[in-house]
Parts: C-alpha cells; structure tokens; sequence
C-alpha cells in the first residue's frame, strides 16, 4: 500500500472502483506487460506516424496532432533502454494526461484491462535505479508480473541536456 | 445575486479602465500638462470609483476617493495650486485607490488606517484652503460618507412612495401645487434650481439625494418633488425616473456656475434650468399656447428635455384638446419625435376609454413620453459623439479567433488541393475558392481588429515605474513615449507588460548612469528613456533606447567566459556579445540591486517574447547608449510562413523573418576557419546553418539540390538556413509545444499542417544563439 507513491494529482482520480481497487489498461512491451490506471488514460489510438521533435533524447519519438493539440509521443521501449520502437500500423499509441498536460506512450499493443486490489500491490525490488524510478510497483496477474508505470517519471529527462 | 456578481464584474472592469486612465492623465499632468481637460478626466474617474463603490458598499474605498475627489475639486477650481507636490500626492493616492480596488475585488479587508496619512494630507490641503475656522470641515463630510452611501436603497423607497402616491392623488390636485410658484423674495442670492431627470438617471448610479446633499452644502435649501408625471402602477418601470424637482436655494455668494457644477456628473441624463430668483420664470407663470410646444418638441429633443417638468407635463393635456390641430402644426418639420408625439396623442383621444378623472386620463399615457424622448435625444447625442461600443467577454472573442483562424487554415488547405488538372476541369469550384479566400481574409481581418488594442494601456504603466526607478536609484530619468496608439493583438499586448518592465529596468539601473558621471561625460544629467511603438510590415517594433552607457562589452564578455557560456577560444563579435545579455542565468550589475541584477530579468524577456512569436534583438554604442528591439507579430493566430522540409520532416520558417531563397547549386560558400560555412550574397557575408545537421537529421538529398533561405532575424545580422527542399508558402495557427512537453531549443513551436501531421516552427534567432553556445561547449 505504502509502495503505490501515486502522485497526488493522478491518485486521487481513482475512487471509480472504490477505495481499494484500481483499474489498469494493461499493455505489452515485447514479452513484458506494463499497466498505468485507467482514469489517467484519455485514448488510445493506433501508431499514424509522428513529426521528430529535434534536440531531444531518443525516447522522444515526436509530436503528433490530437485534435489540434500537439501531443509529444514517448517511446517506452526506449525508455527502458532497449533501444527505439520499430512502429507498424499494429502499434497503438496511449494517451494520457500526467499532470496538466497530455502525453501519449508508443507500446507495442494493448492487451487488458485489470481489477486488482491495491493491497496486492508489491514494492519494487531494490537494486536497480532505472526500475524504481520508473515503476510505481508491481502486481501480479495470471501469474505473470505487471509493472505499475510512473508516468512522471517517464515524461521528465526529455530534453537533451537533461 | 448572480446580477449583484455581474454588476461587480463590470465595476471592476471599468475601474481597472478608469485606473489606467489616470495613470495616464497624470503621466501628462507630470510632464506639464496641467489644463482643466486632464484634471476633470482625473476628477470624473476618481467620482466614477467612488459612485461605484458606494453602490457596493466599498466603504473604504468610498471614503478615500471621497477625500481625494475633494482636493482634486479645489484643484480644479484654483483653490489649491497643482504643484509639484500635490501631484506626487495624487499619484500616491492612485496607488492607494488601487489597492482599495483590488482589495475589494478580492474580498480582503485593508487595514482601517490604510491611507489614512494621504487622507489626512488632503484634508490638510484642503483646509488650508478654507481657513482655519472651518476646520472640522473636510472630517465631517468624511464622516457623513457612511451614511451618504449606504442608502442606494432609499431611492426604491421613495420611489415605492412615488408609486402609491398618484394612484390616489388626482393629478388635478397636484399640478396646482407645481404651478403654484414659491413667494419671490427678490434679493440676490436666491436660486430656483429645476431639476428634471430622464428616465436613465438611476441607471447611470446616480442618486438625487446626493446631488441635494451636495447643494445642501452651498446654503439653505427647500427641496419641492413633483410627482405629477408618476404612471399607474401596472405602466411603473421600477429603475425609472418619475419625479422631478424644484429647489430652491440661498446663499449669499452663490453663482449659477457653483450650482450647476452640482449637476456635472448627471449632465446628459437630466434637464436643469437655473434661475436667480426674481427673474420669472415664463412657464410657470405664463401658460404657452399648445402650438408653440408643439413646435419646440419638433425642433429638437433638447428642447423637450429643456422644457421643465411643467411645460412637459401640461403640453400633452393640451395636445389632446387640440388634436386636430397637432399633426397640421408638425408637417412643415417632419421630425419622428413630433409626429409620434402628434399621432399618440390622436390615438389617445380618440381611443382611450373615458376615465372618471377626464384631466387625468391622458396623463399616464402621455407621461412616458418625455422619458422617452429624453433617452431618443441620448441616443441621438451618442450617435453623433461617433463611438458605440459594446463590451464582449474576451473568451467569447477568442472563441470566433481560434475559429477564424481554423477556417483560415482549413481554407488554404483547400487552395493547396487545387492541382493544375482540377482548375482545368471545374472553373466554377475555382471561383468559388477564389472568393472563399477572399472572405476569409476579410474575415481575419475584422476579428483581429475586434481584438487590436492600442500599445497605451502597457506604455501608460510605465511612468509610474521609471518614476520609482529614478527614485530608487537618484538618477534622474526621463521617459519618452512613442507611438502609443499604435495598435497589437490584445493577446500579444498582455505578454508585453513583464519584458518591457524588465527591459526599461534594465536601462534604469544599467544603462542611464548617476548625474554626475552624465555631467562629466557632457551629457545633460537628466538620462532619456525612449518607448515607441511602430508597426512595419506585419511586425510591431517596440524599442527601448536610452541615452546612458551602453553595454560594458568587457564585462559582459568577462562574465559570459566565467559562467561558461562562452568558451575562451572563442572571440564573438560585438553583436554576439551585446545578445549574450540574454542569455540564461546573466546578469552585469556590479552588484545585484533590488531593481534588476537578480539575473532573471532578460532571459525572461527573451523568453516571453519567444513565447509569442517575436524576437528580441539590442545594439549598444559604448558611451552613447542602447537601444532594445522587440518584433513582435502583429497577430497571435495565424502566421504566415515558408514550408520547407528538412529530412523527412516539415519545417516551417515565419514568412516575415525570409529575405530571400535560393537553390544551393546558385550559391557561392566559404569556408571559416572554425570549420563553417559561409555565404557570399552580394559582398556580403552570412553565418550558414545547417538545418538537418543542426536538428541531427540525414539529409538525403545531394547538396546542389538543397536550398537557402536567407533570413534576417533582429537586427542587420542575416543567416542562411539550408533546408532540403522548399514546399511553398501558406498561412498556419501557431500552437504551443509547452502546452503539453516544453521549450525545446530551435523550435518556437508548432503548428498543424492541412494534412494533419505537425510542422515545427524553425526559432532563426534561437539557432544563432545556440550556435554560440555550441562553439563553446
């Protein structure tokens, strides 16, 4: 319980379900899936291309137009270091709003939307900096690991010179 | 409530309207302007203010401007000399009716005694001039404040008695005691005031009773209300004006002029005849033959409001008895105002049921009229003072902007689609986008103009500030403005305000030096700051010059090495130098002083003016002066620009900063020896920039193939931005990229393309800039 350090502005969004459940879109990164709370999520739509946005780190694969907005587009795989997304048609796009603005995550498909009990969420393990900065915990769901993405974490260290 | 709400918003609008006003009455009143125009524009503000906030109950308020409308009263009227003094006071007091402005908008409380020091300066002002044996004087009406405006309800009290009143009283009963003229004691002295409201009185926060407290102050006063003109209940407008009156007043001394400066602030919204007591008064005395009234209503609605409230009331009664003979009277001057006046009273007679009071059946009907003519004649004197304005909340405005400027898009988005085989085929479509086109524009045009705002409102704050810097610094300094009706995007306008204070800071405490160091330089003590606005192409200039020292090159040079924005290798040009004061994190001042030297002030202008589109650019001649350029677009919504693609990605270049193209087969390069290139135009030499490079794209094209598009951001400075392929030009929204990510360096934003992928906007000034810190990294 002490794990989920939600920020504020997007923890309190989650009373939907009651006070001890939380909803996920789960979505897959590889072999990996991933999950971020439902009530932050505002669309999901498939990969149509994105302008490049220069002088930015890698994970920044551009800006798109969400109904004449510019929407930066973050490439979660290589936030996660594992070099850029090779994006297809297939690849879906989540939008989401992490504070007051809206960004949207490059993964590799949607998969689910899960119920779990904010009880059954589980620390991050210790050791490795990269994971406990960017995941917020970990559930487990049909046995294999979800990671609880912290969408603050991921949008901030954009801009090439940190 | 929600009204009460409404009314407050819009008091508070035109306070802050009226607040600007006097901040720019008195930066002229300062420089010398001493004429009555100026002091009665201050007086009137100041008395709106306070009428308002009586309304609402601002006491606070209510009492300060009250003591401050009084002193400015004896300014006016000569009593108290407009001296130097008297001005710093005002101004001072300006400030403090802010304050009880925004406190009250904020629904905080000020201290009891806020201001209590200038109030006392002003009464003590004002009692210099009125002798010492009246000294409880100015206390005492400052103390009546309370009472005078708490009442606003008293005006539907009496108006609630006004109503019951008729329906019983005959008129017959009343007009005798309207006609019945007061004893005439003929000795100099005595006035016979004939007040007669229009019906809008009330809705301009004027209250009567205010108006006979303030004659009460001249002298003796008997205040008589005719309730002759008071309709029936079911035809009784609750916030009109029904009553009239007749007041007679002594004092020794008085003059007619004293007595209708009373009156000033309901001019136009009443008639008032003032007459010096044994004069007689014809209409009262002497009944006028119905044809002539008739004649004086044709001629013109002044003379209507002119008339006294008898003359109105009885002209009617007359006109039905003669109503056969009216419209023959009213043909030669075909005038609306006689002619209706003529056909109601025809229709009166001849439809209107018998009353069981034959005198008082064409009263109520007739009643309404001079209202209602009074407020045609009101109409009319607007129409010919030429401005009728309405107000419009700004979102509203901004709605049909952003609006505008999509259908500009979605417009030439549709022009584009046009290829040479579709005009071939469908003229007529063609014809049709032409003229679309041409509406649009047009349309543009006029939205944008709905939202221009002249300079002023931003330059007329800054008076107020170089005053506060001389004082702060003891320098002497002068403010000289330029162009002030020169007009911008509103929007633009309220992002003006921040970096011009920091940019006139700047050369407060920075450029213009103390007077002694002027005087032994041979320069007049008094250092010169110069504002202007001008507008050239589609651009607004604003330009802050001053006649001080001039930018410390050595220093800045010095600090930029020691901060590491410059690295030592590198020797930049004057020019670079004199715009590394922008940079990040910079700052001169031998020591930081409270004005400016934190170091944040003029990245922050930098910024800001980015934000919207503009670009900042200052030359400095060492000993002589600066001058800061700030170009700013004219508009905020649509910008024209040059789409040129670099690698795979479209770019967009604002048309405004775009000399000229050219194919780079055509153009001749060099080589420098830091390893760039540069560009040979016409003798002239220019920093090439690399777009793809710079941006870390692969340009695949050959170089031959590529294009330069010369641009001259600030400055005479140009560069030439090699691009990979020149698409054409169009018209785009900008949009923000911080909106949802953040500044990113290069880029001064975004827009959306017709096909709707997003174009970035190249920043041509951030590039040069960049540059220089690259080479230092």
């Amino acid at each position: 319980m002490e794990a989920l350090s939600l920020r504020e502005d997007n923890g309190d969004k989650t009373a939907v379900v009651g006070q001890n459940t939380l909803q996920l879109i789960a979505f897959s990164i590889g072999e990996q899936t991933y999950g971020v709370e439902i009530t932050t999520v505002r669309e999901i739509r498939a990969w149509n291309g994105a302008t490049p946005l220069p002088n930015t780190r890698d994970f920044v694969r551009g800006v798109i137009n969400l109904r004449g907005t510019i929407v930066p587009i973050f490439d979660l795989r290589a936030r996660f270091g594992d070099g850029q997304t090779s994006p297809t048609k297939n690849h879906v796009v989540v939008v989401m709003s992490v504070g007051d603005k809206w960004v949207g995550i490059l993964v590799d498909a949607v998969s689910d939307i899960l119920t779990v009990s904010r009880e059954d969420i589980h620390n991050v393990p210790e050791g490795n900096a990269i994971d406990t900065e960017l995941l917020n915990g970990i559930i487990t769901h049909d046995s294999r690991m979800v990671g609880l993405i912290d969408l603050h974490a991921v949008v901030n260290g954009a801009k090439l010179d940190g | 409530m929600s009204d009460l709400d409404d009314f407050k918003a819009t008091y508070f609008d035109e306070c802050s309207e009226l607040m600007n006003e006097l901040e720019e009455q008195f930066a002229a009143i300062e420089g010398g302007e001493r004429d009555a125009d100026r002091l009665n524009a201050v007086f009137r503000a100041i008395h709106s203010i306070k009428g308002g906030a009586g309304a609402f109950g601002f006491s606070g308020l209510v009492g300060f401007a009250h003591a401050y409308e009084t002193l400015l009263d004896y300014v006016r009227d000569g009593r108290v000399e407009m001296t130097d003094d008297v001005v710093n006071l005002c101004i001072r007091a300006n400030d403090i009716v802010a304050d009880h402005i925004n406190a009250a908008q904020s629904g905080e409380e000020l201290d009891a005694d806020y201001g209590q020091e200038e109030k006392q300066r002003f009464d003590a002002i004002a009692r210099g001039q009125r002798g010492g044996d009246e000294d409880e004087w100015s206390g005492e009406i400052i103390e009546e404040f309370d009472i005078e405006f708490t009442p606003v309800r008293v005006e539907l009290a009496v108006a609630d008695d006004e109503v019951a009143e008729p329906i019983e009283a005959p008129v017959a009963a009343v007009e005798p005691d309207t006609f019945d003229a007061p004893p005439m004691p003929v000795e100099p002295g005595h006035w016979e005031v004939r007040f007669t409201p229009y019906r809008q009185l009330y809705s301009r926060a004027n209250d009567p009773l205010l108006l006979f407290r303030e004659l009460a102050v001249l002298g003796e006063i008997n205040v008589r209300a005719i309730l002759t003109d008071i309709p029936p209940l079911s035809d009784f407008e609750p916030f009109g004006v029904y009553c009239s009156w007749e007041i007679s007043l002594f004092a020794p001394d008085l003059t007619e002029a004293a007595i209708r400066e009373v009156f000033e602030f309901v001019d136009g919204d009443c008639s008032i005849e003032v007459v010096p007591l044994g004069h007689v008064v014809p209409p009262a005395a002497a009944p006028v033959p119905a044809p002539v009234a008739v004649v004086q209503v044709e001629k013109a609605d002044e003379n209507l409001m002119a008339l006294t409230e008898d003359e109105v009331a009885s002209a009617p009664v007359r006109l039905v008895a003669e109503a056969p003979a009216a419209p023959a009277a009213a043909e030669p001057v075909a005038e609306e105002p006689a002619l209706s006046f003529a056909d109601l009273a025809n229709e009166i007679s001849a439809s209107a049921p018998p009353r069981p009071v034959p005198v008082a059946a064409p009263k109520p009907a007739a009643a309404p009229k001079p209202a209602a003519s009074g407020e045609g004649g009101e109409e009319g004197g607007n129409r010919s003072s030429g401005v009728q304005s309405i107000r419009v909340d700004l979102d509203k405005v901004d709605r049909v902007v952003n609006m505008v400027s999509e259908l500009v898009i979605t417009q030439s988005m549709l022009t584009q689609q046009m290829d040479e085989n579709l005009r071939a085929r469908y003229t007529e479509l063609v014809r049709g986008l032409e003229v679309l086109a041409q509406t649009t524009r047009g349309l543009q045009d006029s939205v944008m103009a709905i939202r221009a705002q002249p300079v002023k409102s931003v330059f007329s704050r800054m008076p107020r500030l170089v005053r506060e810097l001389a004082t702060k610094t003891g320098k002497k300094i002068k403010l000289e403005t330029i162009g002030e009706n020169t007009e911008i995007d509103k929007t633009v306008i309220e992002q003006l305000s921040d970096p011009l204070t920091h940019m006139i800071r700047n050369s407060a405490d920075h450029g213009i030096e103390d007077p002694e160091k002027r005087k032994a330089r041979g320069k007049s003590e008094i250092g010169t700051i110069r504002l202007s606005a001008e507008q050239a192409g589609g651009n607004i200039l604003i330009i802050v010059e001053d006649d001080g020292n001039g930018i410390n090159r050595e220093r800045v040079l010095q600090l930029a090495r020691d901060k590491g924005l410059v690295a030592p290798d590198i020797t930049p040009t004057d020019e670079q130098i004199d715009q590394l004061i922008f940079a990040p994190g910079f700052s001169t001042a031998d020591a930081v002083s409270d004005i400016s030297g934190r170091g944040v002030g003029m990245d922050v202008v930098l910024s800001n003016i980015k934000k919207i589109g503009g670009s900042v650019h200052v030359r400095s001649w060492t000993g002589k002066g600066s001058r800061m350029t700030l170009r700013l677009p004219l508009t905020l919504a649509v910008l024209d620009v040059m789409l040129v693609k670099v690698g795979e990605s479209p770019y967009v270049v604002p048309l405004s900063s775009i000399v000229e193209t050219m194919q780079c087969s055509g153009a001749i390069f060099e080589r420098v020896p830091s390893g760039g290139q540069v560009l040979q135009v016409r003798g002239e030499y220019v920093q090439v920039i690399d777009v793809a490079q710079r941006f870390g794209m692969h340009s695949t094209k050959a170089p031959d193939d590529r294009f330069v598009v010369l641009c001259e951001s600030e400055g005479s400075q140009k560069v030439a931005l090699v691009v990979d392929d020149i698409i054409g030009q169009q018209q785009v929204v900008i949009k923000s990229l911080e909106e949802n990510f953040e500044q990113v360096e290069g880029i001064a934003g975004g827009t959306i393309l017709g096909d709707g992928n997003v174009a970035l906007i190249v920043d041509v000034q951030g590039l040069r800039v960049h540059q220089i810190h690259q080479n230092a990294a």
